[in-house]
């Protein structure tokens, strides 16, 4: 695929159609799940759009982003994994489905999961009212801090979407 | 998580006569056959729409399949000879589903047939065969030595799929569309001309496949139907799930070369006359096939939790591998899953009890009848 034509066909398609700039609230939800675990936790994300909240005691509340969930569209089905279980990272800690499409949300970092969401198997629908709250995945006793170098910030995931979304 | 985004030159993309109608709906565009076609509109979801159609009104774009006339003195001995239909026996402005046969059996392509009058008909095929259908007609025609001549329609083609459908289409025309049953067809006056309406499609719905030979008219007639507030456009991923839900194949999915219409469960495509005289290609395997019930059927699967994909492994009690899906998705319409794949015929039971593996873990999933939803034709 030649990249200069696809460029050119994207700016001419937005000009036909002018779209207000898409902004998606990467955020985790105040007063959530996540977030009433303990105060100020570390939020990182993957270039596969998961989320990772970090607290104090390394514990960390994984989901994917808004931007995820979007793209998503309908959650029809999740599935996660039995408790206890060791992880590495980039390894599937569950799946989210819609009508159309799978995908495996894999875990951001190495850890132990000690906690899955099991209200989301049963309301699949949360992780498009709220993805980065009361739809987190899993919780994961994390092992190796330093991994979370890797990942990046918000304002790296914002420009990361930016660069990838047209 | 998700998977890699899936970007095309759309600008390369060849354009259906309603592609500035799918942009001004904000349609999210996609490559679909060499085309653009819109998978979803803005502000829509994939149920939404999908229910939109079983209760209202949808208006698809499906003018990137391909239309073709045939006519000449051989036209009917020539589709009778690459398929196995009874063209000789349908009437006039009717229609049949129908499949193009290779010289083994096999599907070339699936394809709706209308006869317009003796030696003269209308044919539509899949926009993902056109290049190979295109050559397969030249070569038969070549190899068969008949006097056809072949035109290819241009414009748009439009489906209108729900139960209002009919309600919709009427408020446009003089002509009364009670005339018109399910698998018939007529010239109707629309903006101002006369265009091809067949009563049928793809969903399970009452619904009519309208043919506006002029690009602007097709243009015209789309934005004149999403004035009434019954209907909306829908794309491509609806177009999957509500096929998949009236038991209609999808080739490349369903149907291939390798699948004769006997395994298909399309048998009923050929014409009595036609089991005697045995003069379409791949007769004698495919009558050998109908006599002895041996080869593995199409069969229907419902199950629930993770939905079932195309490929995955459809397993027996034993957990051995019995078929695979073709084709499988999570059915809005029944809120469980539903799915196609090939299975032999002692296991293709209505209530067998098989599994189906997905990510490493076999599921429980039961033969079932298709279609899955019950169809709501319009019958005079």
């Amino acid at each position: 695929m030649l990249r200069t034509a696809f460029a050119r066909s994207s700016l001419a398609m937005r000009s036909r159609v002018p779209m207000a700039f898409r902004f998606y609230s990467n955020n985790l939800t105040p007063d959530s799940p996540v977030t009433s675990y303990g105060a100020d936790p570390t939020v990182r994300y993957t270039e596969n759009h998961e989320w990772i909240a970090v607290h104090k005691d390394n514990v960390a509340f994984v989901g994917i982003t808004k931007y995820a969930a979007d793209a998503l569209g309908d959650t029809t089905f999740v599935e996660v994994v039995e408790t206890p279980t060791e992880t590495e990272a980039q390894e599937s800690i569950g799946s989210v489905e819609s009508v159309k499409s799978a995908s495996d949300l894999y875990s951001p970092v190495t850890g132990t999961v000690i906690e899955a969401n099991e209200e989301l198997v049963n309301s699949p629908g949360l992780v498009n009212e709220d993805p980065m709250g009361k739809a987190w995945f899993a919780k994961i006793q994390i092992s190796n801090p330093a991994e979370l170098d890797q990942l990046m910030d918000s304002d790296k995931y914002e420009a990361f979407l930016k660069e990838n979304d047209h | 998580m998700l998977g890699k985004r899936f970007y095309s030159d759309i600008a390369a993309l060849r354009k259906t006569p309603l592609f500035d109608f799918h942009l001004a709906h904000e349609g999210k565009m996609v490559d679909y056959a060499g085309f653009a076609m819109p998978v979803l509109y803005k502000a829509q979801s994939h149920i939404a729409s999908h229910n939109w159609v079983r209760e209202k009104a949808g208006l698809f774009d499906v003018s990137h399949m391909v239309q073709h006339k045939f006519l000449g003195p051989d036209a009917t001995k020539f589709l009778e000879t690459i398929t196995p239909s009874d063209l000789k026996g349908l009437k006039p402005f009717t229609s049949t589903l129908s499949v193009l046969l290779n010289s083994n059996g096999g599907i070339v392509d699936d394809t709706i047939i209308c006869k317009h009058a003796e030696n003269e008909y209308y044919v539509v095929t899949n926009a993902g065969c056109r290049d190979k259908d295109l050559a397969f007609f030249r070569e038969q025609a070549s190899r068969l030595g008949v006097n056809v001549r072949h035109d290819l329609i241009g414009g748009g083609l439009l489906a209108l799929q729900g139960p209002e459908a009919a309600n919709v289409l009427q408020k446009l025309t003089n002509f009364d569309l009670k005339e018109i049953g399910f698998g018939e067809s007529a010239f109707v006056d629309l903006l101002g001309g006369k265009y091809h309406v067949a009563r049928g499609g793809y969903t399970g719905e009452d619904g009519f496949e309208v043919s506006v030979t002029d690009d602007a008219k097709s243009l015209e007639f789309a934005n004149a139907l999403v004035e009434n507030e019954a209907v909306q456009p829908i794309g491509l991923a609806a177009r999957d799930s509500l096929r998949l839900e009236a038991g209609m194949c999808l080739y490349g999915n369903e149907l291939t070369e390798e699948i004769t219409p006997i395994a298909a469960r399309l048998a009923w495509v050929i014409g009595k006359p036609r089991r005697a005289d045995k003069e379409f290609n791949g007769a004698e395997e495919i009558l050998k096939q109908l006599a002895e019930k041996s080869t593995p059927l199409r069969t229907g699967l419902v199950s629930t939790g993770p939905a079932p994909r195309t490929g995955a492994k459809i397993l027996d009690k034993d957990g051995s591998q019995v078929g695979t899906v073709t084709s499988g998705s999570l059915s809005p319409t029944l809120g469980k899953n539903v799915a196609m794949g090939y299975l032999p015929r002692k296991l293709a039971k209505n209530g067998t009890e098989l599994s189906i593996e997905i990510r490493g873990k076999p599921r429980p999933a039961v033969v079932s009848a298709m279609p899955f939803v019950t169809p709501n034709y319009y019958r005079k």
